[in-house]
């Protein structure tokens, strides 16, 4: 699949661009396990003993701890509700084309043309009316139209790869358009599927100006939380920032890696 | 085993009709090759037959059953497509098996008929692999026994050998063949290739923009086209056309160009005093003229020689037209050496310079 490249040249020039982008990864991952003074000293420490204070202290904290359950059960929720409509919307528009087909796909994708503080203000009105602002049913719905448009938008291609002559073997075969669509279209799409949700559900997990706006106590997410940090005081709590942002980092992560092995062990159940 | 009997379908997009009127009966146990070029309306057609397009127009039954308003599954019949149309993420089993298994049948007789079928079509070693880790033949074979293994009524075949390389594709037409020798299932297969029309079909349909341009055995068409079209498409080489004038003399119409002249009799053909005509012969039916006969001469300086084994096909130019003879390749004429040769009356084709019809008068 990759491509192969034995010049030495090129090996180190990637390795370079591999060093750019990891390192300050490995630096904040390095940090949240030291103490402030380690932190800040002028000269960089690569040797010093780790402590686990920053992970007791933000992880010991109720709003992390609640940040932390809000953030899985919202974007957990609004990028499972986002798959469960959006790729069946996606197949539709992809399968059946009509001739409102471009104008929803374009309908889709502007939903994401303007700026989250311009969606943000009206849905404050409309969620204060309904008595739900600062709920996770708010923001769940809220979200659920970034993963559901993402969804869409990145499916569509998918199941247009799909060969038609496939789907019609699996029609002459006897099978009806749901059968077609759940044992054919859908486990041949679902590599780039995969991608399509994994996407949505980082963009929602990191999320930070619709749900500032849209939340002031009970439904604050991780990324508000962790944000909340920095306006400690004078004296800016390195540690804790960097284990929080190590905190934030992992859930994806995992989601990533239980997601893509998924998909492996489901390809290659029957080889 | 069933009959197929369309009576005038009729396919229309929007306002665009892409087939007329098409009529057809199809017997028990017949082998049907549509042929035609790409855009006449044969894989349309076929797709009627199959269900996967809707029929704008007129009525389509199978063994006595109108099936117009039917769902594929419920027509008795099974389809092998030009890209294979193999289920990508199954093993060769699974593909096979995957019509079986909507229809609940046992998993032990499930295996037994995907063994059966793979062991006819030598697919036994590859039952657990996927698809992509399969060559083009195989996977064509595999698409086959998936039709296969539903024992239709029916099958359907578009150009099913076009996306294999050619020696591949004689060895898979050849297969072909003795499958429906020993399985005797009515068959429609669409090609755009009339050798494999030629060599597969009991009764070829030769469709031109939508419609029938002729219907006959491979034998019958080859030898009575009825009109030029029929009579270009079908036969390598390809036919030699010419452009000649005609004139009555007693018993024969002599036509003639500037540099030919032929003789043929008015029984045969329905010509008329100064009609211009295409005259079409084949160049397998051109034989060296012997030094006495003076009739029906065609005769030119050798310009290019296709040397194809056993024959070679001598080009050469009578009056701006570039003619072909099919001759013996140990004793034809060198480059550009004279060539002097003759055509039997039964050889020659005529047809109408406006409607391209044939004007032999037993045909038209």
């Amino acid at each position: 699949m990759a491509v192969k490249s034995k010049s030495p040249t090129a090996k180190l020039a990637l390795a370079i661009l591999v060093f750019i982008a990891i390192f300050p990864i490995f630096w904040v991952f390095l940090n949240s396990f030291k103490q402030l003074v380690d932190i800040v000293s002028t000269t960089p420490k690569l040797f010093f003993t780790p402590t686990l204070d920053n992970y007791i202290y933000v992880l010991g904290r109720d709003n992390v701890q609640h940040g932390l359950i809000n953030s899985v059960v919202i974007a957990g929720a609004s990028v499972l509700i986002g798959a469960v409509l959006g790729i069946p919307a996606a197949y539709a528009v992809a399968r059946y084309p009509n001739r409102f087909s471009d104008d929803i796909q374009f309908f889709v994708l502007s939903l994401r043309f303007l700026p989250p503080v311009a969606v943000a203000i009206p849905l404050i009105a409309i969620w204060l009316d309904l008595g739900l602002y600062d709920s996770r049913t708010a923001l769940i719905i809220t979200y659920t139209l970034l993963t559901m448009s993402t969804i869409i938008w990145l499916a569509i291609p998918a199941f247009t790869r799909v060969p038609r002559e496939v789907e019609e073997a699996a029609i002459v075969d006897g099978y009806g358009a749901y059968a077609v669509f759940f044992k054919v279209a859908l486990p041949i799409a679902a590599k780039s599927l995969t991608g399509a949700v994994i996407f949505s559900f980082i963009l929602v997990w990191n999320e930070f100006l619709i749900a500032l706006m849209l939340t002031t106590s009970d439904a604050k997410t991780l990324p508000i939380i962790a944000s909340e940090f920095t306006l400690l005081g004078r004296n800016v709590p390195w540690g804790i920032l960097n284990a929080s942002v190590i905190v934030l980092s992992l859930p994806p992560l995992i989601f990533v890696g239980v997601m893509s092995g998924f998909i492996n062990s489901a390809l290659k159940k029957k080889d | 085993m069933a009959a197929i009997v369309c009576n005038e379908i009729t396919k229309r997009y929007g306002n665009h009709q892409v087939v007329h009127a098409f009529n057809l009966a199809v017997r028990e146990n017949e082998f049907v090759v549509f042929l035609g070029p790409s855009g006449c309306g044969k894989s349309t057609i076929l797709r009627m037959l199959a269900g996967l397009e809707e029929i704008s127009d007129g009525e389509l039954s199978i063994a006595g059953k109108v099936v117009n308003d039917l769902p594929p599954r419920d027509r008795d019949i099974a389809m092998v497509f030009q890209n294979y149309a193999l289920y990508p993420h199954m093993s060769v089993f699974d593909n096979i098996a995957f019509g079986l298994k909507r229809l609940k049948v046992a998993k032990s007789e499930i295996e037994q008929r995907v063994n059966d079928v793979a062991s006819m079509l030598g697919l036994e070693p590859y039952l657990g692999r996927k698809p992509a880790a399969l060559s083009g033949g195989q996977q064509q074979r595999v698409a086959i026994a998936r039709a296969m293994i539903k024992t239709p009524a029916v099958f359907l075949f578009d150009e099913p050998l076009s996306n294999l390389d050619a020696k591949l594709r004689n060895h898979m037409r050849v297969e072909i063949a003795r499958l429906h020798q020993s399985l005797r299932t009515t068959t429609v297969y669409v090609t755009h290739d009339q050798l494999e029309a030629m060599t597969l079909a009991d009764r070829i349909v030769l469709l031109k923009d939508g419609r029938i341009e002729q219907l006959g055995t491979p034998k019958e068409i080859y030898e009575n086209p009825r009109s030029k079209f029929v009579a270009s498409f079908i036969g390598t080489p390809s036919m030699n056309f010419i452009d000649m004038v005609v004139s009555s003399d007693g018993a024969s119409f002599v036509l003639t160009n500037a540099a030919t002249r032929l003789r043929v009799s008015k029984e045969r053909y329905r010509l008329q005093d100064g009609q211009t005509v295409i005259v079409g012969i084949r160049p397998a039916h051109l034989v060296p003229a012997s030094d006495g006969n003076d009739g029906n001469i065609i005769a030119g300086v050798v310009d290019l020689i296709e040397y194809l084994g056993n024959e070679a096909l001598v080009n050469f130019e009578l009056g701006g037209v570039e003619i072909g003879a099919l001759l013996d390749s140990n004793a034809c004429p060198q480059r550009k050496q004279p060539c002097r040769l003759t055509v039997d009356e039964r050889h020659i084709h005529i047809f109408d310079r406006e409607s391209e019809l044939t004007l032999i008068r037993s045909l038209s």
